[in-house]
């Protein structure tokens, strides 16, 4: 049987980590927590990764939680997004100690930034807040950052901001229970979609490997799956407003998680999803063969939704992965060399490596 | 002063100060696994003052026994509270009292709902959905005037 095997627990932090995000190219993760703080941890010998050491701190810039972290395309740069409404940029003092300085405080949020996101270039970096807004903002030269656009059509709360894997195409989650997709025209940018389905707040997304696909988890305790079609596309699915894509649930996952779900985690390296919220479970779907209960072309015709409720096939369930805590966060290794390796963040302030063994 | 939002609530004769639960033999023994029943709960809350009115939420008959929850084995815990008006536009600190006063009571293995008694709220799904989300709830917590109006209303919780 396919199951998570505990690798790791890293211990520091002294409030509950809210989430956990791999660099993008090294076996090294950065925390953030209610502690005000961002650890960065890395394996202490690269062949084995049981043992781990924090091996750098970032603190001081903020004053109140440190909701979420992101790093740079080219890993030399980290963000974190803070209720105290500012978004840090963060570099790593090369030249002298070795610690990390926050080189850049992004500020015109009107309260909690929840998330941040670099694009794939690295050109771009989204920031969204409960004021319910979403921010684009250009990455120029010496540590400026200029805001593109302040977009402003959710109605509540935006939880989540992801980019598209190779586009620049944003997608942003919304206690609005809501996804919306944005891009842009010549600098403008705007509303492409507006995804409806979910029954409650939407709290993460991530895209697949091929950016043609969507996964959601939601208070409403499903996962779902969206897909992307283009004008002309073979399935029939009309797309509206010209030359723009439609993004339609395909299938709802169902059945399995029975509280929030906090996090959710499309890996590129093997397209297994994992998963895990406030019933201290992470699972872990093959989810490859959602389409196989997708409805026929007279279906699809007669409603123009392609979705069906779907079980998806949990491969690994592990119970109390962080104790009785919740857990907020869980994150798959980005590239092939460890795709195995999943971390997660719990409330009880531990994170946790894990690797996931299929036989 | 300003207008109170309900200015002629409804009084109810509260229980004995002490728990209104009986002695129980093992209750000394700190050692023991006693679980922790619909009672316990409402003794942890029913003392917290309201906002508005120098009474406390057992007078104004927002919290009742009968209206808790609990699942010691599956480690959950529900509280139905019943604000006195149906636009009461201080439901969502009410719940937020009582999430706090259990947060600091309760072992942290319990999973804590508090939502507003079916029907007796206008925005109810509104303010259940604000007082269920826990990232509203972590961020409340850091506001140090909203903290400060929270720890008064329990400064009266026994």
């Amino acid at each position: 049987m396919p199951r998570l095997e505990q690798l790791a627990e890293l211990q520091g932090h002294e409030d509950r980590v809210w989430c956990a995000a791999w660099h993008p190219t090294k076996p090294i993760l950065a925390t953030c927590s209610g502690d005000k703080t961002v650890r960065i941890w890395q394996a202490t010998n690269a062949q084995d990764p049981t043992q781990w050491q924090c091996t750098g701190i970032l603190e001081g810039a903020h004053k109140r939680t440190i909701r979420s972290v992101a790093w740079s395309p080219d890993g030399r740069q980290l963000a974190t997004g803070s209720f105290d409404a500012t978004t840090g940029i963060w570099e790593k003092d090369e030249d002298g100690n070795g610690d990390y300085e926050c080189v850049a405080t992004l500020e015109g949020h009107e309260n909690e930034t929840k998330s941040i996101a670099w694009s794939k270039s690295g050109a771009l970096l989204a920031t969204c807040s409960r004021d319910k807004s979403v921010w684009i903002w250009e990455v120029e030269e010496d540590n400026d950052f200029e805001c593109l656009s302040v977009l402003q059509e959710h109605t509540q709360d935006v939880k989540m901001v992801a980019w598209h894997p190779t586009e620049e195409l944003l997608a942003s989650a919304s206690y609005d229970d809501t996804i919306k997709i944005w891009r842009d025209d010549d600098d403008d940018w705007y509303c492409s979609d507006s995804l409806q389905g979910h029954d409650s707040t939407v709290w993460a997304i991530d895209f697949d490997p091929s950016g043609e696909r969507i996964v959601s988890a939601s208070a409403d305790q499903t996962l779902k799956i969206w897909q992307r079609y283009k004008p002309g596309n073979p399935q029939g699915i009309v797309t509206p407003r010209r030359g723009e894509a439609v993004w339609k649930c395909v299938a709802t996952v169902v059945g399995h998680h029975d509280r929030c779900i906090y996090s959710v985690s499309w890996s590129h390296a093997h397209g297994l999803v994992a998963s895990a919220g406030a019933d201290n479970t992470i699972r872990v779907f093959d989810i490859q063969d959602y389409d196989k209960e997708i409805l026929t072309e007279e279906q699809i015709k007669a409603t123009n939704e392609p979705g069906t409720l779907y079980q998806g096939v949990v491969l690994a369930a592990t119970k109390n992965a962080h104790g009785t805590s919740d857990i907020n966060s869980v994150a798959w290794y980005p590239s092939e060399e460890h795709g195995d390796w999943l971390a997660s963040g719990g409330d009880d302030g531990f994170v946790r490596i894990w690797r996931i063994i299929r036989d | 002063m300003t207008t109170l939002i309900n200015q002629n609530p409804v009084i109810y004769e509260a229980s004995a100060q002490n728990s209104t639960r009986e002695w129980r033999e093992d209750d000394d023994n700190e050692d023991s696994t006693d679980p922790i029943d619909a009672q316990e709960i409402f003794d942890l809350i029913r003392s917290i003052s309201d906002p508005e009115h120098p009474l406390s939420l057992e007078q104004l008959n927002v919290t009742q026994r009968d209206h808790i929850t609990v699942s010691d084995e599956n480690n959950s815990v529900l509280v139905e509270f019943t604000p006195t008006i149906p636009h009461c536009s201080m439901a969502t600190l009410i719940g937020l009292c009582i999430r706090v006063r259990l947060l600091r009571c309760l072992p942290s293995r319990f999973k804590v709902d508090i939502s507003v008694r079916k029907g007796t709220h206008q925005s109810e799904h509104a303010v259940n959905k604000q007082l269920n989300d826990k990232e509203r709830v972590a961020a409340a917590l850091e506001n140090s005037h909203l903290l400060e109006v929270v720890n008064q209303c329990l400064a009266t919780a026994t």
